[in-house]
C-alpha cells in the first residue's frame, strides 16, 4: 500500500511542480546527533514548513549526526545525502525522500548543485556510518539492484564484497553455497559458517548464487567500493526433484579439490537404510572409494585405509566411535545434521591427525526466525528434534534426541536370547548467538550412550561426550577468525557380576582436549589465504580393571595413563594462475610431544620387543616431555580446466598420525582400545598421489570422473598371534609394524537434475600390508605383502531416485562388492578331544562377494505451506533380494566335528516403516 | 513371529540361529599339507607318559585323525638323560612312570619313519597343586536348568599361575527293554542276568572342549568355581547316577598361550567380535625342514586328578529325554503282526526274527520277555531291536573299577 501511495505521490507532484526557491532560501541551523528520519524530519518540518514525504521502513536504518549554522534548506538536504544511498527532491514545499531510486523532477541542471563555495561550511561532517552501526543490507529480491559501498562515479578497479548466505526461512548460513560472477569466471564457496568474501571489479554485475538445496538465484549489484551484502536464498522445497552431491554444479569441474564428496540431508535421507533412519555413514559407504568390512560396523575403509584413520568430526569435535547398536546406526542424528563432507583425497591442511580422511558432519544451526520440530518413530527408535529462536534473527537452538525401545523385541525371542539387551539413546545441543555484525558465537554439544548385553553376564556400555566453543571474528571484509576450544570423551566399560569371586568392572577412556585458531584471508582475487594452529593434549586411559563386588579377588589393575599434545601450524594458499589453472597449496608442520608422568621400557636394539629384551626402563614426571615425534606434512593440489566443462586434477599429500586404534577383530568393537606413539611405538605416517579427469555434460547435470590414487602407508600397527590387546601394560610387545600400499581407480557418474537422478560408481582398488621385519619376532606370512582385511578390488554402486511426483518417489540402490579376504582353515586334525583346523596364511582367500538391493518409497504429505504438521512416510525393503551376504565365514566345533559356517546378518528381506512429523 | 525373531534376533544379539547361519563349505584347498601333530604331556610324577602322533588332513575329509606309527620317540633331560617311549600302536606311544623330580628341563625327540626328525623347545618340569574339590549345584545356567560341575584349586606355593583341565565322564544308562531271555542263534535261552546283563550299562565320554584357568590377574593363586561342564536337567546323564573325573595339569605362560590360541581358532569363533583366526606356534619344531610347521605343544609335569558322584536322588526331580529311544516299541502288533510266536500261522516267527543263524535277518531281534500261559512252555517271546533292549550298543556292562 505504502508503495502505491507513494508512487501516486510522485505522479501528482510531477504535475504540480512548481518553483518554490524562496522558502528554501531561508536559512536555518540544525543540529542533529544521531538523529532518526523521524525527528529529523520533524525538526525540519517546524523550521521549515515543508512537508516530508517519504517511506519510513526506508528509512529505518538512517541516523543523522550534523550540525549547521544558517544554511539553506537544500543545503543541509545535500550535507545529508550526498553520496548516500538516499536521495531528495523538493517539490512545491513538499520533500521527498527516496532511498536507491532517485526521483528527478527534470528541472534545472543546477538543481541539486552544490550551494556555492561561499556558504559556511559544516562544523562538523555528516557521519555517514550508518552502514556499519545498523544490520547489513539483506538482499532478498534478485530484480533489485543493490548498492553496494559509497557510491561514486569512479567504478575503475576492483572492491571486495563480502557476507553471509542464509537460509531464508531458518535464518541459518549455508555451507558451501557459491557465488559467482558469470561474467568475469569469479566465484567462491561459502565456509562453514555461510561466510563468502569476494573480489570484484567495480560497477554493474551480477552474481549468480547456488547452495545445496537451495534455489538457484541471482542478485545484481553496483559495486562503488567494499561492502557486505546477505543474501537470503528459497529452500527448495520440492526436495524430491534433485539428488544433489555437490554444492556447485560446476564444482565437479571447477573446484581445486579432488576426492571431495558433500552430501546433504536430504540426498542422505533418500537413500534406503536397513531400518528406515536416515544414515550418514551408510550413506558415505555408497561413495567411491569407501569400504567396510561388513553390514554391522559403521568402521569405514577410504583409499586402502584402516577405521581408525578417518577422522570424524561433528561441528568440529572429534568423535571416535561413530556407531550405535553394535553399527546399525550410526551416531549421527539425522534431524540434526545438515550435511557432510567427505576428503579422500585433498585434505585441507587445516585438519591433520589422521592418515586416509576427513568426514566432516555439520549440524543445522537452529532456525533464527520461529519454533519449529519434527519427530519419527520407527521400529527400533524415536526421534525427536526442536528449534527456534532464543532472541529472535540472532540467538537459536537447536536440540535433537534420539532413543531405541528394542528391548519389546527381546521379549519376543526364544528363551536361549531372552536374557540379551541393548539400548542407546544421543543427545545433541547446539546454540548460536550473533553478539554483532562482526562476531558469533556457537556452542555445540553432544552425548550418546550405549548399553549392551549378549546374553551373558557381561555388559557393555560405551558413549561419547563432546563440547566446543567457537567464536568467529571478521576483522574485516578479507579476513576473519576461528577461535575453537573443546572437549571431546570417549569411554567404554566392561562389567559382570555373576560370580561375586570374579566380578570385574573394566574402564576405558579417551579425552582430548583441543584449542583451534584458523584465520581465512582473501588477500586479492586470486589468492586465499588459510592459516592456523591447533593443539590437542590427549589423556588416555587405556584400561582398569577393578573388583565389582565386595567378594571379589580380582586385583584392580590400572594400565598407566597416558598424555600427550599433538600441536600442528599450517599455511595454506588457493591461488588461480590463470582463468585456467588453479593451484592449492598448503603445508602443516605437526609436532607430537609424548608426555609423562610414565615409566617406558627400553629394547635391546634389533631383537624383537619382548619382556625378555628389556633392557631398562626409566621413569618420567608428571607433564616432562619423553619424546617427540614430528614433521612436515604437505598438501598439494592443482586444477586444469580444458573448455568449459572438462578439467584434470592433481594431489599430493603426506599425513602423520600420532594415535592408533588396537582392534584385532574386523568390526569395530566397543572393546577396542587407542594407543598414543611413544618411544616404542611409532606414528604412521602416509602419503598419497591422484590423479583425476572430470567432466561435466548436459548444461552440468550429468558429472563424470576419474580419479586414480597410489598411497603408502608406514608404521601401520598389525597384531602378533593371539596379541592381547586389554590391559596389556606393554603393548609394544605384541603389535608389529607394517608398511602398506594401496591403489586404485574411482569412476563416478551423476546425473543431479530430473525426474531421475542418482550416481553409478565403479572402484578398482587393492590394499596390502608387509611385514618383513625379522628382528620384530614374528614374520606374517614369510614377510611377504598381504591383502589387508578390507581389501575388496571390485566395488559398483548404484544410487537412484525417481520422483513420480511432488509427493511421491522411489529409491533403489544397489551394491555389489568383492569379498573381503579371510584366513581359511587348510587343514584339520585332532587335539584335545576335538577336530580342529590349522589356518592359511593370512588373510589368503576371500568370502563369497556382496550383493545387496534395497527399495524404498518416500510419500509426503500435502505440501501446503500452512498447516500445523507436514507428515510423510518412508517404506520400504532392505536387502530386496534377500541374498544372505556373508559378513564372515568361519570353522567352529561342535560334538567334536569342525563345520563351516557363513554368518549373514541380514540374511533376507527387511521391510521397514518409518513415519515422520514436522511442526 | 519367527521369522522377524530371527531377524531382529541378530539385530539385537548379533548371535545367529540356524536361518542366518548357514553351513559353508570352503573352496577346496587341493594340497595335502600332511602336518605333524603331537599331543600328550609328559608325565613328571609317576603316572605314565603318553604321547600321540598323527597328520592333519584335508579339510574335506571324513575322517580327521590320520595317526603316524613307526616313529622313534625319546624324552631328552638337559643333562643329557634319555627316556625311550613305546609305540602302543594307532600312533599312540607310552613310557610308564618317569619320576622326572623337577630340577631339570625336559624335550622330547621324534624320528619319523620317513626319517624326518622334530625336537620340541627345553620346557621345565611345572607339576600342578592337589586339585581341592570338586564339587557340584544344580543352578543351571542362565537359559537352562541342569547339573554344573565346579572345580576348585590353589597352589600355595603361588608358582602355579595357570591351568588346563579335562575330564572323563561315566553315567549308567538302562535300555529301553528289560531282556530276561537270550538267543545263542538257534534256539531261545534264559539270559544270565549277572553276567549278561544288557539293562544296565556305563557310558562313558571325554571332554572336547579345552578349559583354561588364570590366576595371573588375581591377588591370590586361587581358582573358586571354575565351572568344568554344565549338563542339562534332561540329559540322560542325569537320569541314574553319574561320575566324572577331573584330571588338572599346571601350564607355564607359553603353553597357556598356546591353548588359548588353539580355543580361538577352533571354539570360538562365529560372533561378530571375535579376533581373526591367528597362526599356531607350539613348542615343537622340524629339524630337517624348519619352515614346515608342527602342531602341538609339549609340557612336562605331574598331573593331579579328582573323582565325583552324583546320583539322581540328590537331585531335583528332573524329567530325563531318552531321544536315543524314540521310537522304540515291541515288534507285536495285534493282530496283524504280533510277534514272535513259535506258531504263526505256520510260521515260526522265533527263528525267522530272533535266532539269528536260522532267520535270514541281518538285523535280529532280541527276545525281551515271555509269550506264555502259567504252567505251559513258552509259546513265544515279546521282542524289540538291539537299540532298545541292548544297552552294550552305547555303553559297557563292564563296571568300572572305580564305580561305587
Amino acid at each position: 500500500m505504502k508503495k502505491i501511495y507513494f508512487l501516486s505521490l510522485c505522479i501528482i507532484a510531477f504535475f504540480k511542480l512548481a518553483s518554490a526557491q524562496d522558502t528554501e532560501k531561508k536559512l536555518i541551523s540544525v543540529d542533529f546527533h544521531q538523529a532518526k528520519i523521524e525527528q529529523f524530519a520533524s525538526d525540519l518540518e517546524s523550521k521549515t514548513g515543508y512537508h516530508f514525504y517519504y517511506d519510513p521502513a526506508q528509512f529505518d536504518s538512517l541516523k543523522v549526526t550534523l550540525q549547521a549554522t544558517d544554511r539553506t534548506l537544500d543545503a543541509i538536504l545535500y550535507m545529508t545525502f550526498d553520496k548516500t544511498v538516499y536521495h531528495f527532491a523538493i517539490i512545491e514545499q513538499k520533500i521527498f525522500l527516496t532511498r536507491g531510486r532517485e526521483m528527478r523532477p527534470g528541472l534545472t541542471a543546477g538543481f541539486f548543485s552544490p550551494p556555492s563555495s561561499a556558504a559556511p561550511q559544516p562544523t562538523t561532517i555528516v557521519d555517514y556510518a550508518e552502514e556499519k552501526v545498523v544490520k547489513v543490507a539483506e538482499a532478498t529480491t534478485e530484480n533489485k539492484l543493490y548498492e553496494i559501498g559509497l557510491r561514486t562515479s569512479n567504478l575503475k578497479g576492483t572492491a571486495n564484497l563480502a557476507g553471509y548466505i542464509r537460509n531464508a526461512k531458518t535464518g541459518e548460513g549455508i555451507i558451501g553455497a557459491s557465488i559467482y560472477n558469470p561474467d568475469t569466471k569469479t566465484g567462491i564457496a561459502t565456509d562453514q559458517f555461510g561466510y563468502y568474501s569476494l573480489t570484484l571489479p567495480k560497477g554493474r554485475q551480477t552474481l549468480t548464487i547456488k547452495g545445496l538445496g537451495m534455489k538457484d538465484t541471482r542478485r545484481k549489484i553496483i559495486l562503488y567500493s567494499d561492502g557486505k551484502l546477505n543474501i537470503e536464498m528459497q529452500e527448495q522445497v520440492t526436495s524430491l526433484k534433485e539428488v544433489k552431491i555437490s554444492a556447485e554444479k560446476v564444482a565437479n569441474v571447477r573446484s581445486v579439490e579432488m576426492g571431495v564428496n558433500k552430501l546433504d540431508i536430504k540426498s542422505i535421507k533418500q537413500i534406503p537404510t536397513a531400518f528406515g533412519e536416515a544414515d550418514v555413514l551408510r550413506v558415505v559407504l555408497t561413495l567411491p572409494g569407501v569400504q567396510s568390512v561388513g553390514e554391522a560396523t559403521t568402521g569405514f575403509n577410504v583409499r586402502g585405509g584402516s577405521a581408525d584413520q578417518n577422522l570424524i568430526l561433528l561441528n568440529d569435535a572429534t568423535i571416535y566411535n561413530p556407531s550405535h547398536f553394535f553399527g546399525f546406526f550410526s551416531a549421527f542424528n539425522p534431524d540434526i545434521v545438515k550435511n557432510i563432507e567427505l576428503y579422500k583425497s585433498t585434505i585441507p591442511e587445516k585438519y591433520g591427525g589422521r592418515l586416509s580422511s576427513v568426514l566432516d558432519v555439520t549440524d543445522r544451526e537452529g532456525n533464527k526466525k520461529k519454533f519449529t520440530g519434527t519427530a519419527g518413530i520407527g521400529l527400533l527408535t524415536s526421534r525427536l528434534n526442536v528449534e527456534g529462536p532464543i532472541i529472535k534473527d540472532k540467538t537459536s537452538f537447536i536440540f535433537g534426541a534420539r532413543t531405541t525401545y528394542s528391548d519389546w523385541l527381546l521379549s519376543l525371542l526364544p528363551e536361549a536370547y531372552k536374557h540379551s539387551s541393548a539400548s542407546f539413546y544421543d543427545a545433541n545441543l547446539d546454540i548460536s548467538h550473533q553478539i554483532d555484525e562482526k562476531n558469533n558465537i556457537y556452542l555445540t554439544t553432544y552425548w550418546s550412550q550405549d548399553k549392551f548385553r549378549l546374553n551373558s553376564d557381561t555388559a557393555y556400555g560405551y558413549s561419547n561426550r563432546n563440547a566446543n566453543i567457537k567464536w568467529k571474528h571478521n576483522f574485516n571484509n578479507k579476513l576473519y577468525s576461528v577461535l575453537m576450544t573443546g572437549i571431546d570423551d570417549y569411554q567404554y566399560n566392561v562389567s559382570s557380576t555373576a560370580n561375586p569371586v570374579n566380578a570385574y568392572k573394566l574402564n576405558f577412556a579417551v579425552k582430548q582436549y583441543d584449542l583451534k585458531a584458523d584465520f581465512n584471508y582473501y588477500l586479492n582475487p586470486k589468492n586465499t589465504i588459510n592459516f592456523g594452529l591447533s593443539g590437542i593434549n590427549y589423556h588416555l586411559n587405556p584400561g582398569d580393571n577393578e573388583p565389582n563386588d565386595s567378594k571379589s579377588l580380582v586385583t584392580p589393575d590400572q594400565v598407566p595413563m597416558e598424555q600427550a599434545l599433538e600441536s600442528a601450524l599450517y599455511l595454506g594458499d588457493k591461488y588461480d594462475v590463470t582463468p585456467q589453472l588453479s593451484i592449492s597449496a598448503g603445508i602443516r608442520y605437526s609436532l607430537y610431544a609424548y608426555l609423562g608422568p610414565q615409566t617406558v621400557d627400553h629394547y635391546a636394539p634389533n631383537l624383537p620387543k619382548e619382556s625378555v629384551n628389556v633392557v631398562d626402563s626409566t621413569t618420567y614426571g608428571n607433564n616432562k616431555v619423553i619424546n617427540t615425534y614430528g614433521g612436515p606434512e604437505v598438501r598439494l593440489s592443482a586444477r586444469y580446466t580444458i573448455g568449459d566443462n572438462t578439467s584434470i586434477k592433481a594431489s599430493y599429500n603426506t599425513l602423520r598420525q600420532y594415535i592408533h586404534l588396537l582392534s584385532n577383530t574386523t568390526a569395530i568393537s566397543p572393546t577396542d582400545t587407542y594407543k598414543l606413539s611413544d618411544p616404542n611405538i611409532k606414528p604412521q605416517f602416509g602419503k598419497q598421489a591422484s590423479l583425476g579427469l572430470y567432466h561435466n555434460n548436459q548444461a552440468n547435470t550429468i558429472e563424470m570422473s576419474v580419479e586414480g590414487y597410489y598411497k603408502w602407508i608406514s608404521n601401520y600397527l598389525d597384531y602378533k598371534s593371539g596379541a592381547t590387546l586389554i590391559l596389556n601394560h606393554h603393548i609394544e610387545q605384541d603389535v608389529l609394524e607394517t608398511r602398506g600400499k594401496a591403489y586404485g581407480i574411482e569412476f563416478l557418474i551423476k546425473k543431479t537434475a530430473g525426474k531421475l537422478n542418482g550416481w553409478v560408481s565403479y572402484t578398482y582398488s587393492r590394499t596390502f600390508l608387509r611385514q618383513d621385519d625379522p628382528n620384530a619376532g614374528e614374520l606374517i606370512n614369510g614377510g611377504a605383502y598381504y591383502p589387508a582385511n578390507y581389501d575388496k578390488p571390485h566395488d559398483v554402486n548404484f544410487n537412484g531416485n525417481y520422483r513420480f511426483s511432488h509427493r511421491f518417489s522411489v529409491s533403489l540402490d544397489v551394491t555389489y562388492s568383492t569379498g573381503r579376504p579371510i584366513t581359511l582353515p587348510i587343514a584339520k586334525y585332532e587335539y584335545a578331544g576335538s577336530e580342529r583346523v590349522f589356518y592359511s596364511d593370512r588373510n589368503a582367500y576371500r568370502i563369497p562377494d556382496y550383493f545387496r538391493t534395497d527399495f524404498s518409497m518416500n510419500i509426503e504429505g500435502n505440501h501446503k505451506v500452512h498447516q500445523l504438521t507436514h507428515n510423510s512416510w518412508t517404506i520400504g525393503v532392505y536387502n530386496l533380494t534377500g541374498r544372505a551376504n556373508a559378513y564372515s565365514t568361519f570353522f567352529t566345533e561342535q560334538g567334536g566335528i569342525i563345520n563351516g559356517y557363513k554368518l549373514s546378518i541380514f540374511a533376507r528381506p527387511i521391510p521397514f516403516i518409518n513415519y515422520n512429523i514436522r511442526f | 513371529m519367527n521369522r522377524k525373531g530371527c531377524i531382529y534376533l541378530i539385530l539385537i544379539s548379533g548371535v545367529v540361529t540356524a536361518s542366518c547361519r548357514k553351513p559353508y563349505e570352503p573352496p577346496v584347498v587341493a594340497v595335502n599339507n600332511n602336518y605333524l601333530v603331537v599331543e600328550g604331556v609328559i608325565n613328571a610324577g609317576s603316572d605314565s607318559t603318553f604321547i600321540k602322533l598323527s597328520r592333519t588332513v584335508k579339510i574335506s575329509d571324513k575322517v580327521a585323525i590320520k595317526p603316524e606309527s613307526g616313529a622313534v620317540l625319546t624324552i631328552e633331560g638337559d643333562q643329557n638323560t634319555s627316556y625311550p617311549l613305546t609305540e602302543t600302536g594307532n600312533g599312540n606311544y607310552a613310557s610308564p612312570g618317569l619320576n622326572l623330580g623337577n630340577t631339570h628341563k625336559y624335550r622330547l625327540r621324534i624320528k619319523t619313519v620317513n626319517n624326518e626328525q622334530y625336537l620340541s623347545d627345553y620346557v621345565e618340569v611345572l607339576n600342578s597343586p592337589p586339585i581341592d574339590s570338586v564339587n557340584y549345584d544344580v543352578k543351571g545356567t542362565l537359559t537352562t536348568p541342569g547339573l554344573n560341575v565346579y572345580v576348585n584349586t590353589h597352589d600355595p606355593n603361588n608358582k602355579v599361575l595357570y591351568y588346563r583341565w579335562d575330564y572323563q565322564e561315566t553315567w549308567v544308562i538302562q535300555s529301553y527293554y528289560s531282556s530276561y531271555f537270550k538267543s545263542n542263534g538257534d534256539t531261545v535261552l534264559g539270559r544270565d542276568l549277572i553276567n549278561d546283563n544288557i539293562t544296565d550299562c556305563w557310558q562313558s565320554d571325554t571332554s572336547s572342549t579345552i578349559l583354561l584357568g588364570s590366576t595371573a590377574k588375581l591377588s591370590q593363586d586361587i581358582l573358586s568355581n571354575y565351572t568344568i561342564i554344565s549338563i542339562p536337567s534332561t540329559s540322560e546323564k542325569l537320569g541314574n547316577k553319574y561320575s566324572i573325573l577331573v584330571r588338572q595339569y599346571a601350564l607355564t605362560s607359553d603353553a597357556y598361550n598356546f591353548y588359548v590360541n588353539l580355543k580361538k581358532n577352533t571354539e570360538q569363533l562365529g560372533s561378530i567380535f571375535d579376533a581373526q583366526p591367528s597362526e599356531l606356534t607350539g613348542n615343537i619344531h622340524c629339524v630337517t625342514n624348519p619352515s614346515e610347521p608342527v602342531i602341538g605343544y609339549i609340557s612336562v609335569g605331574a598331573t593331579s586328578s579328582q573323582r565325583i558322584f552324583a546320583t539322581n536322588r540328590q537331585l531335583p526331580t528332573w524329567r530325563t529325554d531318552k531321544p536315543f529311544y524314540a521310537g522304540c516299541h515291541l515288534a507285536f502288533e495285534w493282530p496283524t503282526f504280533p510277534c514272535c510266536y513259535y506258531n504263526f500261522g505256520g510260521e515260526n516267527q522265533v527263528d525267522e526274527y530272533i535266532n539269528y543263524n536260522k532267520g535270514g535277518h541281518s538285523n535280529p531281534l532280541i527276545p525281551i520277555d515271555a509269550l506264555s500261559v502259567p504252567g505251559h512252555p513258552p509259546l513265544g517271546y515279546t521282542a524289540s531291536t538291539r537299540n532298545c533292549v541292548d544297552c552294550t550298543v552305547r555303553g559297557t556292562n563292564k563296571r568300572p573299577a572305580f564305580w561305587r
